[in-house]
């Protein structure tokens, strides 16, 4: 007679913990999360906001990705920039994205700003900022264009320009000598190209090219790749070698042997 | 009754085709079985008093307190089933030590009626349980000052300047509503209240009875507490004398 | 009557990361906190008693009592005080109490004081706030003491500085000051 099967008990299984103690003293190396060093910005200008990140992704001291998507999409009139461990970015926004249009669905309203602010931080606060996950959050609702930051271990911040991410000293720089009040929108898509730039070039952790995305009241404009300033330039000439530039020593030709098939078959009726 | 073998009074969770539970009905009849309950709301305090009928000369004077301690600040007295009311002050207990729990204060009048209430309402919801057979009088002193509240057996709960419950309940009502609350001190209500419990009382009719009266005031320093039993004993005198004198001035 | 309990701006983990953060955060109409430790902690603690205060005044049909508040506050530093890194400082005005101020310091135990000083720089100020005090001072006066006590806090904490912001909590209203960096007391800065 065979028993049933028993019911597996709930909760987390912590086995891999002792299994991957064991293999890393054992020498094995445990893999490296893609993290994006990197620069993310955002500012408030007279109409809207605008989100700015540049595209590199890193693991360790490798370009994981040279071209990469930063600003993440959450509702219709909401964007986030994210920095850190790349994948929980990516997780966390499209987590969150999910709930918002539920939300919004259920409320029969657009989403706000400071509903996804707070879906995020107590997120992030609940994870304890093993979640490794530093945004910029961007969008317009009911109460005009806002702006926060969110720390991976949930602190928020709300200001009218912010950066995160390795490059966020350069780009703050650029924004403390450049940010003026009820900046136009071309004005303000300007100072955060340049706030980007200044981590593309002054920080390891970022470059390749700028994202942009400018969220005003019922629109989105994402700029992708808005500036391109590593384009690899044309070659002045041609570095291959003419042919001949290796001396041929000896030569020797070896003719493939024959195959010989066998009979054909026969397909006569 | 009318209502009676129809089958819609069988269940607190079934009306009758006018619209009533006859279950919460019946649990009324068990309070007018009660001795007679009363609180008064004074300018600076709350009296409650009940007529405890003694059933059997073997009790213990002072015995089966009826009016119940449910915090410092809280009285409690149920007319109807005692048991019910134990299990009331239970929960009122609970309430109010759990509300002290969460903000360190203690529960206001508002507040503690309201959850003992809507506990009380719970029990006229469902085919598996009876409803309260209780009236249950609170009196509480608050940060906002005196204040009265009685609970019903269908769990509706008002706030009152006077309250009366169970036998005498009509007669105690009448002579409660002649008070005047605004110049009412603790002390006189004190008096008022044993003068109309010796009065709802029936000495021809009803069992022996004791007085029992605690007030919440200035004077007991904003704690439920018996009333001291000399000031009772004078209300007591007072009360007996008063109602003599009228029994004289009709015959 | 105001209590305007004091506090630094400025920091948090390493280096800056808001030269204008508000550490005082409204979590009532008449009721604020002043924020210190960790700032995810803190906020996650603001939030909830914010949350639990708007459930109270519903419940009650009226406004809470600094104290509930600050017992809440209290409740929730003490059981998770393993977890949390949080110095609060509780100040407002309700009908009950009048104005009053609170101390919760890292361990989570309840202090009602006539004043508070908590955060990294407040063991520089300890002295100066002894010294001044007095009771019933005036609202000019408790401005002018609060404001003192953060400038000298900020001058002497390498990671206090940045800005002074106070509220002004009485019955009728509340009113927030912003004092910039360059319009801060200044004292002997040889």
């Amino acid at each position: 007679m065979t028993l049933a099967e028993p019911l597996p008990t709930g909760g987390f299984s912590f086995d891999n913990v002792a299994r991957n103690a064991m293999l890393a003293a054992r020498g094995a190396k445990p893999p490296k999360a893609t993290s994006t060093g990197t620069t993310i910005v955002g500012v408030i200008f007279k109409d809207g906001v605008v989100l700015g990140a540049d595209t590199r992704a890193t693991a360790g001291p490798i370009v994981a990705d040279k071209n990469c998507e930063k600003i993440h999409y959450l509702a219709p009139n909401m964007y986030c920039c994210g920095a850190g461990t790349a994948a929980d970015t990516e997780f966390t926004t499209a987590l969150i994205s999910s709930k918002l249009e539920l939300h919004s669905l259920q409320t029969g309203r657009q989403s706000r700003v400071v509903t996804a602010m707070t879906m995020l931080k107590q997120m992030l606060f609940r994870y304890q900022g093993h979640i490794g996950a530093a945004l910029v959050l961007g969008g317009y609702d009911v109460n005009g264009p806002q702006l926060y930051t969110i720390a991976p271990h949930g602190s928020t911040d709300k200001l009218p320009f912010v950066t995160m991410g390795s490059g966020s000293l350069a780009a703050m720089a650029v924004f403390e000598a450049k940010w003026r009040a009820n900046m136009t929108r071309d004005e303000a898509v300007a100072i955060v190209n340049d706030a980007i730039e200044a981590g593309i070039f002054n920080d390891l952790g970022s470059g390749s090219n700028v994202d942009v995305c400018v969220i005003t009241k019922d629109n989105v404009e994402y700029l992708r790749n808005y500036n391109r300033p590593n384009e690899r330039g044309v070659k002045e000439q041609s570095y291959r070698f003419p042919r001949g530039t290796t001396t041929v020593m000896s030569r020797k030709v070896i003719n493939f042997v024959d195959v010989i098939e066998g009979d054909a078959m026969d397909v006569t009726a | 009754m009318s209502s009676v073998g129809t089958g819609y009074d069988l269940s607190a969770s079934t009306y009758s085709p006018d619209g009533r539970i006859f279950q919460i009905e019946y649990a009324g009849k068990a309070v007018e079985n009660s001795g007679t309950c009363i609180g008064i709301r004074a300018k600076d305090g709350v009296v409650i008093a009940h007529e405890k009928l003694i059933h059997s000369k073997l009790l213990v004077p002072g015995s089966n307190r009826r009016i119940q301690t449910v915090d410092q600040h809280i009285g409690m007295v149920g007319a109807g089933l005692l048991a019910d009311s134990r299990h009331l002050v239970t929960l009122a207990r609970e309430e109010a030590s759990s509300y002290r729990d969460n903000y360190k204060t203690p529960i206001p009048a508002k507040m503690i009626a309201e959850r003992v209430a809507s506990y009380v309402s719970a029990f006229t919801l469902y085919s598996s349980v009876r409803p309260f057979g209780l009236s249950t009088i609170i009196g509480v002193m608050d940060v906002h000052g005196p204040a009265l509240y009685m609970i019903e057996p269908s769990g509706v709960h008002y706030g009152y300047f006077g309250c009366a419950a169970g036998k005498g309940k009509q007669v105690a009502k009448t002579e409660i509503e002649k008070l005047k609350f605004a110049e009412l001190s603790a002390r006189d209500a004190v008096k008022a209240a044993a003068k109309i419990i010796h009065m709802v009382h029936d000495d021809a009719k009803d069992k022996e009875f004791e007085l029992e009266m605690s007030w919440i005031c200035e004077e007991s320093g904003r704690k439920h507490q018996p009333v001291p039993a000399d000031i009772l004993q004078e209300a007591e005198r007072l009360a007996k004398a008063q109602l003599n004198a009228d029994e004289m001035e009709e015959d | 009557m105001e209590k305007a309990p004091s506090l630094k701006p400025g920091e948090v983990n390493l280096g800056v990361t808001n030269r204008v953060t508000d550490k005082l955060t409204q979590i009532h109409d008449r009721i604020f906190c002043c924020r210190s430790g960790s700032a995810a902690d803190t906020q996650a603690i603001a939030d909830i008693v914010h949350y639990y205060l708007q459930v109270f005044t519903v419940q009650e049909g009226q406004p809470p009592t600094v104290e509930v508040a600050a017992n809440m506050f209290q409740r929730l530093v003490y059981d998770n005080k393993d977890q949390l890194m949080a110095g609060i400082i509780i100040g407002g005005w309700d009908a009950v109490n009048g104005p009053s101020v609170y101390s919760i310091p890292l361990g989570g135990s309840l202090h009602r004081r006539p004043f508070a000083i908590g955060g990294s720089g407040s063991s520089y100020i300890y002295g100066y706030c002894d010294a001044t005090y007095k009771e019933g001072m005036s609202r000019e006066e408790c401005i002018a003491f609060t404001k003192n006590a953060v400038s000298l806090a900020m001058s002497r904490d390498g990671s206090s500085g940045g800005t002074i912001r106070l509220a002004i909590i009485t019955k009728d209203k509340v009113e927030r000051v912003f004092v910039p960096g360059n319009e801060l007391p200044v004292f002997y800065e040889g």
